[in-house]
């Protein structure tokens, strides 16, 4: 079990920010995230403020990260798997199962991409294609899925089908998970199949799965499960309703409306910009900080 | 006007108004959380036009087998007693106003 003041969820450029500057308020503070999972990985930026030319954005993240680390922040390069409030503050797991419990959250999670975007998907989305395994998976008892997706909420997913579908095919190109992940979903008999969707297939229901690898598996529902746990589902967790688009609401000091809960970058809404991000993760670090300083005591 | 629990037993006599819109959900799912708030206003801003209703799936597995639900949270459109619509999932552009502009436009 780690403890912090303030913990904050999503590697990217708001989220390191928020480190930062909540780190500089002499709170102790756990990041944990992939920057390599962040928008701004592989992206070039040149329209941020006295950054000349393009600038690599994995460049700008590792050094955001050993920034971050100098100023006190603890990173845990991990994804969330559960968030909850416990004991009047959070606790999250990760997906090596480490717990970190913190008086102040702050989500900075970004916008993930749900959609697969393989013939079949749009056409059969309620007839055998699901985007949650946990809300539809008891739809499927006795029945064969497969999971689509390579990091923790498909592996999540693929051992959580296993109680229900008579078989689990996990499907994915490349394991992003955590080993611990990866062993718990195969050590309930979910099959991992290395391969990529090309697409699904069905006429009034999906009954099958064409692979990139030539392969068709017969079954009765696809279950697309891309990135990590998504930002609506660990704001409710925390008692933060999303918007329909799956943004956060927050006010001008990146406040959720929930004691202890902020929220910055991406996930507030558009513009999804670095600089917005930035100026956003100074706000909602300096906000979580000042709240637990006043509120909870250091 | 509140939104009525509707079950297997009462599905359908309560889709036999004139207009009748029902929600099928489950304690355990997280965007049907998020539909709660949009029904509830529909219920309020269409009492006396339309009947809007919750279904647990979970509760009332034989309405859910009968209309082929196999993702949640799923809005089962009715006029006069027959199925015109099914919405399945949340939308960024889903509003209680929305749903009853379509409704009454059937």
């Amino acid at each position: 079990m780690i403890n912090a003041d303030v913990l904050i969820i999503g590697a990217g450029p708001a989220g390191l920010q928020a480190a930062i500057h909540a780190a500089r308020k002499k709170v102790s503070v756990v990041l944990v995230g992939k920057p390599e999972n962040s928008a701004l990985a592989g992206a070039h930026i040149e329209n941020y403020l006295g950054v000349p030319g393009k600038a690599d954005g994995s460049e700008i993240l590792r050094i955001g990260t050993g920034q971050a680390e100098g100023f006190g922040c603890r990173m845990l390069k991990e994804n969330v798997t559960s968030a909850a409030r416990k004991d009047g503050g959070f606790e999250i797991v990760t997906e090596t199962d480490e717990a970190v419990r913190a008086k102040a959250v702050i989500l900075a999670t970004g916008i993930s991409r749900v959609k697969l975007g393989v013939p079949g998907e749009k056409e059969l989305f309620g007839r055998g294609v699901s985007y949650c395994a946990a809300c539809d998976g008891n739809f499927y008892k006795g029945k064969v899925v497969a999971i689509i997706g390579g990091e923790t909420e498909a592996a999540a997913s693929a051992e959580l089908m296993t109680a229900y579908a008579s078989k689990v095919y996990w499907v994915a190109k490349d394991i992003a998970a955590s080993e611990n992940m990866v062993r718990k979903a195969s050590a309930a008999g979910a099959e991992l199949v290395r391969a990529a969707a090309k697409a699904i297939k069905g006429d009034d229901r999906v009954n099958s799965l064409e692979l990139d690898n030539g392969t068709v598996l017969e079954l009765d529902g696809v279950f697309i499960e891309l990135g990590a746990k998504s930002s609506a589902d660990l704001a409710m967790d925390l008692d933060v309703m999303p918007e329909m688009d799956d943004t956060i609401k927050v006010d001008a000091s990146c406040f959720t409306g929930i004691e202890g809960v902020y929220a910055c970058g991406d996930v507030t809404g558009k513009p999804w910009q670095m600089a917005k991000a930035v100026g956003q993760g100074a706000v909602a670090g300096t906000a979580a900080a000042e709240w637990v300083r006043a509120n909870v005591g250091k | 006007m509140s939104v009525v629990e509707v079950t297997d037993a009462s599905f359908d006599g309560f889709v036999g108004a004139k207009y009748a819109v029902v929600d099928c959900w489950a304690p355990w799912c997280g965007p049907c959380r998020r539909m709660t708030p949009i029904i509830e206003k529909l219920a309020e801003i269409s009492a006396g036009e339309i009947s809007v209703g919750k279904l647990n799936v979970d509760e009332n597995p034989k309405t859910s087998r009968k209309y082929n639900i196999s993702s949640i949270p799923t809005i089962l459109v009715f006029k006069d007693g027959k199925l015109e619509g099914q919405m399945v999932g949340l939308s960024p552009t889903l509003t209680a106003e929305g749903i009853k502009d379509k409704v009454l436009e059937l």
